[in-house]
C-alpha cells in the first residue's frame, strides 16, 4: 500500500538507477534491491536537481506520527547499537561502534550508559541534577538543570557542549523538532530492521542527509536512524539501531547518581558561543 | 606492534614539543583524526536543539569551527600504553600509570613548561589526587592540573599550584 504513495520523482530515479545497473532485458525482474538503491545514490545523468529536493507530505507526516507516539510514552527503555565514522586527516573514514542503554521516565528522569571502544560514560538526571560519570576515569560532575529531560538536554548542549546520543528521541513532535529545516523528504519503501517490519524514509536538511526506519503498525517507534554529515568532505555517517521496551517499569534509584568508592568530583567547563 | 601512538596537540605550550620529539623515534606513523577548523565531528542528532554548536573556550585558543561537536576540535589525544594506531577521543583508566612510555614521558619531562591555562587530555605519570574545596586536582610534580568535562571529554587544565 505504502508504495502507492511514493513520489513519482522517486520512482523515476529508481527506474533510472535500474537502467544503469542491469541490462534492459532484466529490468522487469529487478525489485527494490539494495543494488538498485546503491546506484540510485548517484544521480543518473539528466536527473534534474529539482527532482532530488521534493518533500513528500507522507514522509513528514510519518515523522509527526512517530513523534506523537514517542510523546505519549510515560517511560521507555532503549538499547541502541551505533556506529560513528571518524575521519582521518587523509580523508579516510574509520568506523567505531558504541552501545547506549537508555532509560527514561517522562517528563523528568533519564539514565544513559554509553559504551564505546574509546569511551564510557554514565548520565543521570533525577529531575533536579544532571550528573556525568566516567566509570574508568572515575570522574563525575553534576549541575542543576531545569525540570524536564528535554530542557536538560538543551542546557547540556548549549551550556556544556554535551551532545547526548539519542537526544532526538525527546525532541520529535515538540517545538524543538526541526521539521521546518527539511528540504527533501522521501518514502523509500517497506523494510526490515532486526526482523521488525518498518518503513524507510529519507530526508535532507542543511548539513545532513538522514534516513529513518519507523516501525510499521500501531507502535511507530524509530527502528533505525542514519545521519550522513553531508557538509563534510568525507561524508561520515552515524547509524543507530534501536530496540524498544515501553512496558517495563523503571526503578527510582536508576536515575540518581551515588558516587562509587574512589569517584572524584570535577566540574563541567562552561561553553561559549562560537562566532561564525 | 608499537604501542605508542600520539597526535598533534593544537594548543600552545604543554606537550606539543614533547610529541614532536617523540615522533622522531616512533616507527609507526600516527594517524590524526581530522578535527581541524573547517572540518567537524560526525553529527549524531537530527534536531538542532539536541546538538551542541558551541565551543568551550578553556585556553583562549579560539576555534572558529561551527560544526556540531566542534568542541572536540581542540581535543587531540596523546595516547600511551594502548594498542591503538589511530587515535580518537580515547580515555582509559590507566592514564596515571602508563607503562612503556619512556620516550614520550621522558621528552615531556624534559621540555614541558606547564603554562597555566594550557590544556591536555593526558597526564604525566606519578600524579597525586588532591582535593581542594571539594574539587579534584592532579598534582604531577610541581604542576597542578584541574580535570574537567568538556562535553563528554575529560580535559586537564594547568592551574596555579594550590599550595
Amino acid at each position: 500500500m505504502k508504495s502507492n504513495h511514493r513520489q513519482l520523482t522517486t520512482a523515476r530515479a529508481i527506474s533510472r538507477a535500474r537502467t544503469l545497473v542491469v541490462a534492459g532485458a532484466f529490468l522487469p525482474l529487478i525489485g527494490m534491491s539494495g543494488t538498485a538503491w546503491a546506484q540510485a545514490a548517484t544521480p543518473a545523468p539528466g536527473a534534474s536537481p529539482a527532482a532530488a529536493n521534493v518533500i513528500n507530505p507522507e514522509a513528514i507526516q510519518a515523522l509527526k506520527t512517530m513523534g506523537l507516539y514517542l510523546r505519549s510514552l510515560k517511560s521507555f527503555t532503549v538499547r541502541a547499537e551505533s556506529t560513528t565514522d571518524e575521519v582521518l586527516d587523509s580523508g579516510q573514514k574509520i568506523q567505531f561502534a558504541s552501545t547506549v542503554d537508555l532509560k527514561a521516565r517522562l517528563p523528568d528522569r533519564l539514565r544513559m550508559d554509553v559504551k564505546s571502544d574509546s569511551k564510557q560514560r554514565e548520565l543521570y538526571y533525577n529531575g533536579k541534577t544532571v550528573t556525568q560519570y566516567a566509570p574508568r576515569l572515575k570522574y563525575y560532575a553534576s549541575v542543576a538543570t531545569p525540570g524536564t529531560v528535554r530542557e536538560t538536554l538543551v542546557v547540556a548542549a548549549s551550556q556544556y557542549d554535551l551532545t547526548v546520543p539519542l537526544a532526538d528521541l525527546f525532541f520529535w513532535a515538540t517545538d524543538k523538532a526541526s521539521l521546518d529545516d527539511i528540504t527533501a523528504g522521501l518514502y523509500v519503501g517497506p523494510a526490515h530492521v532486526g526482523g521488525l517490519a518498518c518503513d524507510h524514509y529519507a530526508f535532507r536538511q542543511e548539513g545532513i542527509d538522514w534516513q529513518i526506519w519507523i516501525q510499521s503498525g500501531k507502535t511507530p517507534l524509530p527502528c533505525k536512524l542514519l545521519i550522513t554529515s553531508a557538509d563534510l568532505p568525507s561524508q561520515p555517517q552515524y547509524t543507530t539501531t534501536l530496540r524498544w521496551d515501553v512496558n517495563t517499569a523503571i526503578d527510582d534509584k536508576t536515575f540518581t547518581f551515588v558516587p562509587p568508592k574512589g569517584a572524584q568530583k570535577i566540574e563541567f567547563a562552561a561553553a561559549v558561543a562560537v562566532a561564525k | 606492534m608499537n604501542p605508542i601512538q600520539f597526535q598533534k596537540l593544537p594548543m600552545a605550550g604543554l606537550l606539543s614539543v614533547a610529541i614532536a620529539i617523540a615522533a622522531a623515534s616512533v616507527a609507526v606513523p600516527a594517524y590524526a583524526v581530522a578535527r581541524d577548523a573547517g572540518k567537524g565531528a560526525t553529527k549524531t542528532n537530527v534536531n538542532k536543539s539536541a546538538n551542541s554548536n558551541k565551543n568551550v573556550n578553556v585556553n583562549n585558543n579560539s576555534n572558529k569551527n561551527v560544526n556540531v561537536n566542534s568542541n572536540v576540535n581542540s581535543n587531540k589525544n596523546v595516547n600511551v600504553n594502548s594498542n591503538r594506531h589511530v587515535d580518537v577521543d580515547v580515555d582509559y583508566d590507566d592514564h596515571h600509570h602508563p607503562i612503556g612510555t619512556a620516550v614520550a614521558i621522558g621528552a615531556t619531562v624534559a621540555v614541558t613548561a606547564a603554562i597555566v591555562g594550557s590544556v591536555t587530555t593526558t597526564l604525566p605519570p606519578a600524579c597525586t589526587i588532591v582535593i581542594v574545596n571539594g574539587l579534584t586536582y592532579q598534582q604531577c610534580g610541581s604542576t597542578w592540573y584541574q580535570p574537567q568535562y568538556v562535553g563528554s571529554s575529560v580535559q586537564y587544565v594547568v592551574v596555579a599550584p594550590m599550595h
